[in-house]
């Protein structure tokens, strides 16, 4: 139970369904052998003993007549039923046709014959199946026996019986067959299921199975799109809740980054703790408004692409490194020069977003690639730090997610929604951004986006 | 020194703005309605340079402000979105906003944006022809002025400046990065929206028919060139 219980559903069905049809067919097999062979065998048993029955009778009257021409007889009696004919009297015999040594024959069968009663039995002589018909000739106190052999009947046994065994067969492999077919056909809709389950868990939350008619599907579908339809409402409702938060954010902290412009212009003019308390607040009011930028960024819903237009990638890379501290043109690395549709601000702040990431979290940039295969454009963040190790590599991309407590000490640390944001406007652009071990070590964060068909 | 009207509906904005954009040395002028603004500027006197708008205010919206001011004239004007609609920039530009930031806005950065607009075309430069050709056009560019056949074509500062970055191309062409990079002085981030509005505001004035330009001719996934109508 154990081993079948952890074979997958679909070989279990198979499994089940050829076991039906293999018992079906066998019981229907074996019934079939026991009626034919047993009509058949009974035929031939009767038109054996009819006949052994006239010829006794034909030799119980030579007996009578003339004992002499009795030999003769017994040969044209045994060609005739192709079989061994013998009389048997007092020990001495006498056989026509084939020669039977009568002792070979079962003794219990010659004894119930020489008792004064008729008998047959089926047996093998000679590896051949025979069928012995004894009867008593009273009158002469002698003996006929007639050994007919079954040559025929058996081979038509065996054939009935190969016949049989190859049916039995042939409808378990088909019920395995309609099995597959049938848990395949069931199984349809799980993996529309699987499927649609696997994209919200991708992060696609819009996904919904398409109404069905089949009445044991309808709950099913039903409940998978309530669930999602109720989860999307509420990452909606947070993310919201988020943007609400950040916009109200806004106006206090505009009256705070002005206010501070002004005290760090007369910074020098301060006495020294005092200098040093507006430093340090100026760094966080800074990084403050990162926070909410980015916080403003990630809860709008983006969906609008009516910003979207041809985009050379490595024109974009090349235009962002121009503008960027961080970057020397030797990490660039463009091995082609995919054409894309896009919101050019948004894929302008994947690439710096990344760049920055490769900065602060790992330890610089060493390459920043820009290839295409399979209608697939690709930007390539290489950097020189210790990679992100397997159970992470999902975990880096979501929000307020930060590398290590080490990472966080820096003053220049970002909000931690720098890669969620990657993701998020990667995906508004039908793409798919990952990390992985960049060969020689070190992480590689690719973004991959749909190329433009040239 | 450079005046600023600024209108902003909240006290405590208005007022740490006024501080840090005096601080930078700009001379400020407040309004908190979009009524005060226009009042503001009807009024005999200083005349500020720029107007910073905030394009959420009570009473008459910002939009409709910005419209107001664009009908007496090229003055310039930033505006300040709140970023909660796709279209909220989009709608400002095509009322007629030279430029855009968003909240939260500080100084520096405004600085920044106010002196690029501020600036006018390399006139010092002695590449830089007085006078340009643009089809049917004459650009006078030490001057500021287009003129066709003999006609003044009044055109906002952005709207001459980004005419004179296509225009001093001679019809190569001048990408988006450039144009952005030229007319308002953005590095990255330049939102082409930007760029788009103001190339269908600039067509809207140039051209014989703007639904078939021939004048600034559109180079598909690139930028812009002057055309040879």
């Amino acid at each position: 139970m154990s081993l079948v219980s952890r074979l997958p559903l679909r070989a279990r069905v198979m499994a089940w369904f050829s076991l039906v049809s293999l018992v079906v067919a066998g019981a229907l097999a074996v019934a079939t052998w026991h009626l034919s062979t047993g009509y058949m065998l009974g035929q031939r048993e009767r038109s054996a003993i009819a006949q052994a029955n006239g010829n006794a009778r034909l030799v119980e009257a030579q007996l009578r007549r003339n004992p002499d021409g009795l030999a003769e007889l017994m040969t044209g009696l045994g060609a005739e039923v192709e079989s061994a004919v013998l009389l048997v009297d007092d020990g001495d015999w006498i056989s026509g046709g084939n020669r039977v040594d009568p002792l070979r024959l079962p003794a219990a069968f010659l004894d119930t014959v020489r008792g004064g009663q008729g008998a047959h039995q089926r047996t093998v002589l000679d590896g051949v199946p025979v069928l012995a018909v004894g009867l008593p000739l009273p009158d002469q106190s002698a003996t006929y026996v007639e050994v007919s052999p079954m040559r025929e009947l058996d081979r038509t046994f065996r054939f009935l019986s190969w016949l049989l065994v190859a049916g039995a067969v042939v409808s378990a492999l088909a019920g395995a067959l309609l099995g597959r077919w049938a848990a395949t056909h069931a199984l349809r809709p799980l993996r529309r299921v699987t499927a649609a389950a696997a994209e919200a868990a991708r992060g696609d939350l819009a996904v919904r199975l398409p109404a069905t008619g089949d009445p044991d599907l309808v709950p099913l579908a039903e409940a998978f799109n309530d669930t999602a339809e109720r989860l999307q409402q509420r990452v909606a409702r947070d993310t919201r809740f988020a943007g609400d938060v950040s916009h109200e954010l806004r106006s206090p902290l505009t009256t705070m980054l002005n206010a501070m412009a002004v005290l760090y212009r007369r910074r020098e003019e301060l006495p020294a703790g005092s200098r040093q308390a507006v430093e340090l607040l100026d760094t966080d009011l800074r990084r403050f408004r990162r926070m909410v930028d980015d916080l403003l960024e990630i809860s709008r819903p983006d969906q609008d692409r009516s910003t979207f237009e041809l985009v050379d990638l490595a024109g974009l890379v090349l235009a962002v490194t121009e503008h960027h501290a961080a970057l020397s043109p030797e990490v660039l690395d463009v091995a082609a020069h995919p054409w894309i549709t896009g919101d050019r601000r948004r894929l302008e702040r994947v690439v710096v977003n990344l760049v920055d990431n490769a900065t602060r979290h790992g330890k610089g940039l060493v390459r920043l690639g820009i290839t295409s295969r399979d209608g697939r454009a690709r930007i390539e963040v290489d950097d020189a730090g210790s990679g992100v190790p397997a159970p992470d590599r999902e975990r880096v991309f979501e929000r307020f997610s930060r590398g290590s407590p080490a990472d966080r000490e820096a003053t220049d640390s970002g909000a931690g929604l720098g890669l969620a944001l990657v993701t998020q406007h990667v995906r508004g652009h039908d793409g798919r951004a990952w990390v992985e071990e960049r060969p020689g070590g070190g992480a590689r964060f690719v973004v991959e986006l749909p190329e433009v068909a040239e | 020194m450079t005046t600023l009207l600024l209108v902003e509906d909240d006290a405590r904005i208005r007022e740490a703005l006024h501080l840090a954009m005096a601080d930078e040395g700009y001379h400020v002028l407040e309004a908190a309605t979009g009524e005060a603004a226009l009042e503001r500027l009807a009024q005999d006197g200083h005349e500020p340079d720029v107007v910073l708008l905030d394009l959420m205010l009570p009473g008459m919206d910002g939009l409709e402000v910005c419209a107001r001011i664009r009908e007496r004239g090229d003055l310039p004007i930033i505006m300040v979105t709140a970023r909660t609609g796709p279209n909220e920039v989009i709608a400002g530009l095509e009322a007629g906003a030279d430029d855009y930031v968003t909240k939260p806005v500080d100084a520096g950065e405004l600085g920044a944006r106010i002196r690029a607009l501020l600036r006018r075309v390399r006139t010092g430069d002695p590449d830089v022809p007085p006078v340009v050709e643009f089809g049917d056009l004459t650009v006078r560019v030490t001057e500021g002025r287009v003129l066709r056949g003999g006609e003044e074509i009044a055109l906002t500062k952005t709207e001459f400046r980004l005419l004179c970055a296509l225009a001093l191309a001679r019809g190569a062409v001048v990408t988006r990065e450039q144009l952005l990079e030229r007319v308002w002085e953005y590095g990255y981030f330049g939102d082409t929206r930007l760029l788009d509005v103001h190339v269908r505001r600039l067509r809207r004035k140039i051209e014989p028919d703007p639904g078939q330009p021939t004048h600034v001719v559109t180079v598909r996934g690139v930028g812009y060139r002057a055309g040879t109508p």
